[in-house]
């Protein structure tokens, strides 16, 4: 008899959890216009103003030896760069946010947080699908006719990564970004303006150190040496143990904290 | 409502006063405990409070599943309960203090009288 | 009757503030419980515990018997409306109602409907562009519609018009009358609610003043007004709870007076005057921060 308690007790208890951690995930993307609309349009509208540029460029340089370096030049556009801010921004919400409502509707922190996840790696597929789509397009168009680069730009595998890499890339991408902006934001709902502080004063510190000791130990050809062996592969792993780091460190400071006016 | 008494006593009183009026006549259906909290603006165990004191006098019966009734001889028990109460709250002490001030017996039958003609 | 809640030597420290001291007090089920005191007594605080929104320093709380910290078999038999409540940047009410039957399992969508139409909620405003009202009137509909077992209304309506103050005594009534569970509902327009409410808890700075049922308060103080020589023989040798005086006039609030006092004090020619519940914590919450000017 006491088997059987045991036994069917934490089975419901986890049907419960899954009851509550689909409802928050779905909580962050009630507004699609928000989530999925809004940056998807912003970011159109940026391709379609970086084609007029490329154009203007085209029209304006006609021998074929400075094209191929305007072309050049163009494989390190930070033009796309603003959907992975809105993925910070999305994070920092999340937490700034969210979790209070969460809360308000009675939800743990420990379910918040998973659903939350769980809204960011959906987020991040729907989004890396997107720009993959769009990158593959890009590549095959040759720069949508103009030359163009804005979705095969050097640092998501350049003009020749095949469709899987660049969604992994953009994938992990986003799930970094998500993650690190609801991390920072928990720091500042559990400590306020000090948390920042500390944060942001103990992350200068940690790259300036970085920074001088590589310079103090010529290690520079060394550092590019670790980035050109890691490939996007490799890049990809170490961007995800910061962003596991990310989720672990903002849930436990998430446990204790409590949202205030 | 009074302030300075339990609301359950003064809602048992204004079931007794709505009997005794005939509003709501013997083996009539009397308004749920809800139907009085939602009218009065008071908490239903309040009301539900005010309505036991009557089934505990005898006052209301409950019919399972229906509700409460006024009892037959509840109106006839009332009354004589408020003319005794009359009699202690009223007539005693208009009496003791028309001692005190030395107006007869039948001085105070004429002024009640001079009021009940008026 | 069982206690819902149960609260043993609560405290809760920030910092050096003592926000919520060594407090004990149980919630009977399927009641209406007035949580009552001054601005920043605690009322908010010890909700907050009550519902795992915060974290206590010492002491224990059950609600259901267990731990409500982190606790989803508790938390979701549990709504919390708070003054303070933050909804997502981009959020409008119909949002909110779209979500909130998502986390409250008796989630009455009709009784939502028809208060929504009742306090002329607009359903498609930015909630940031609600006026005070029309935000309180959200939390309102969540509070009332949620059906949650243990529902906690803290202050739940801030800006809120007469009328509509009147429309959420009435819903609130006649659902707990269909649907009894326990309401636990802290506000400082205590007159107005003091006929629905069946117990009462008054906390002032963090401590408990006054636990008791609302109807054993009721003529549990009167207010004896007449001249100061008078007031003063009459009232000599009893608790005095609160005293006024102007000139010759004398205004003492003593505890509860029997028929027989009563008459004696009608032959004084003194007057006398119920004391409102809310006169009465007035009086008790007030008279502890040395308020007292007139003596």
């Amino acid at each position: 008899m006491t088997a059987l308690d045991t036994s069917t007790r934490p089975a419901s208890a986890a049907a419960h959890g899954a009851g509550r951690i689909l409802p928050v995930a779905r909580l962050h993307v009630v507004n699609r216009l928000q989530v999925l609309v809004v940056p998807a349009l912003i970011l159109l509208f940026i391709l379609a103003v970086n084609m007029v540029i490329w154009w203007l460029i085209l029209r304006s340089i006609t021998d074929p030896a400075d094209r191929a370096d305007a072309q050049e030049g163009l494989q390190y556009s930070g033009a796309s760069f603003y959907v992975f801010v809105y993925a910070v921004v999305i994070g920092v919400q999340a937490v700034a946010y969210a979790f209070p409502y969460a809360l308000g509707m009675s939800v743990t922190r420990r379910d918040f947080w998973l659903g939350s996840a769980l809204a960011f790696v959906g987020l991040s597929a729907v989004y890396s699908a997107f720009i993959t789509l769009l990158a593959v397009i890009e590549q095959l168009t040759n720069g949508w006719g103009l030359g163009g680069r804005m979705f095969t730009v050097l640092y998501f595998g350049g003009a020749d990564a095949p469709w899987y890499e660049r969604f992994l890339l953009f994938f992990a991408a986003f799930l970094f970004c998500f993650f690190v902006g609801a991390m920072v934001s928990t720091l500042y709902q559990r400590w306020r303006v000090n948390g920042m502080l500390v944060f942001f004063a103990g992350l200068t510190v940690l790259v300036l150190g970085g920074i001088v000791l590589t310079t103090l130990t010529d290690s520079w050809p060394a550092v590019g040496a670790f980035f050109v062996a890691a490939g996007p592969g490799g890049l990809v792993a170490w961007s995800l143990v910061i962003t596991a780091l990310a989720a672990v460190v903002g849930f436990v400071v998430l446990r204790r904290s409590t949202p205030k006016n | 409502m009074d302030e300075s008494r339990p609301i359950f006593v003064q809602i048992a009183e204004q079931i007794e006063n709505d009997i005794i009026g005939g509003s709501l006549p013997e083996e009539s259906q009397v308004p749920s405990t809800n139907e009085f909290a939602a009218f009065h603006r008071i908490n239903p165990a309040t009301a539900g409070k005010g309505v036991n004191l009557l089934v505990d006098d005898g006052v209301l019966y409950k019919k399972r599943g229906i509700g409460m009734f006024v009892a037959t001889g509840a109106r006839e028990r009332l009354v004589a309960k408020r003319r005794d109460q009359f009699q202690n709250e009223y007539v005693k002490p208009l009496v003791t203090e028309a001692g005190k001030l030395g107006i007869s017996e039948s001085q105070l039958v004429e002024m009640i009288r001079r009021e009940g003609t008026e | 009757m069982s206690a819902v809640i149960e609260v043993e030597h609560l405290t809760k420290r920030f910092r050096s503030v003592v926000a919520v001291d060594d407090v004990s007090f149980g919630i009977e089920e399927n009641t209406i419980t007035g949580l009552l005191g001054r601005n920043g007594a605690g009322k908010t605080t010890v909700m907050q515990l009550l519902t795992g929104q915060d974290f206590a320093t010492h002491g224990d709380i059950r609600v259901f018997g267990e731990r409500p910290v982190e606790n989803r078999q508790v938390l979701q038999r549990v709504s919390f409306i708070k003054e303070s409540q933050k909804y997502p940047d981009d959020f409008k009410p119909k949002h909110v109602f779209r979500t909130a039957p998502w986390f409250f399992p008796h989630w009455d969508a009709e009784l939502a409907e028809r208060l929504i139409d009742d306090f002329r909620l607009p359903l498609n405003r930015r909630i940031k562009k609600l006026s005070r009202g029309q935000l309180s009137a959200v939390g309102v509909i969540v509070g009332l519609a949620s059906r949650a077992a243990v529902t906690f209304f803290d202050e739940p309506y801030l800006g809120l018009d007469a009328v509509a103050r009147q429309i959420f005594y009435d819903r609130l009534l006649e659902d707990y009358a269909e649907h009894p569970r326990t309401i636990v509902l802290s506000t400082h327009l205590i007159d107005e609610v003091s006929n629905l409410l069946e117990h009462v808890i008054v906390i002032d700075q963090g401590r408990i003043l006054l636990d008791a049922d609302a109807e054993s308060l009721r003529g549990s103080a009167t207010t004896v007004v007449g001249t100061r020589a008078l007031v003063d023989s009459f009232v000599a040798g009893r608790e005095v709870l609160h005293r006024e005086g102007i000139g010759g006039l004398a205004s003492v609030t003593v505890g509860r007076l029997d028929p027989a006092e009563r008459r004696e004090a009608g032959e004084l020619g003194l007057e006398l005057a119920p004391v409102s519940l809310q006169q009465l914590v007035v009086q008790k919450t007030g008279a502890s921060t040395g308020i007292e000017q007139n003596a």
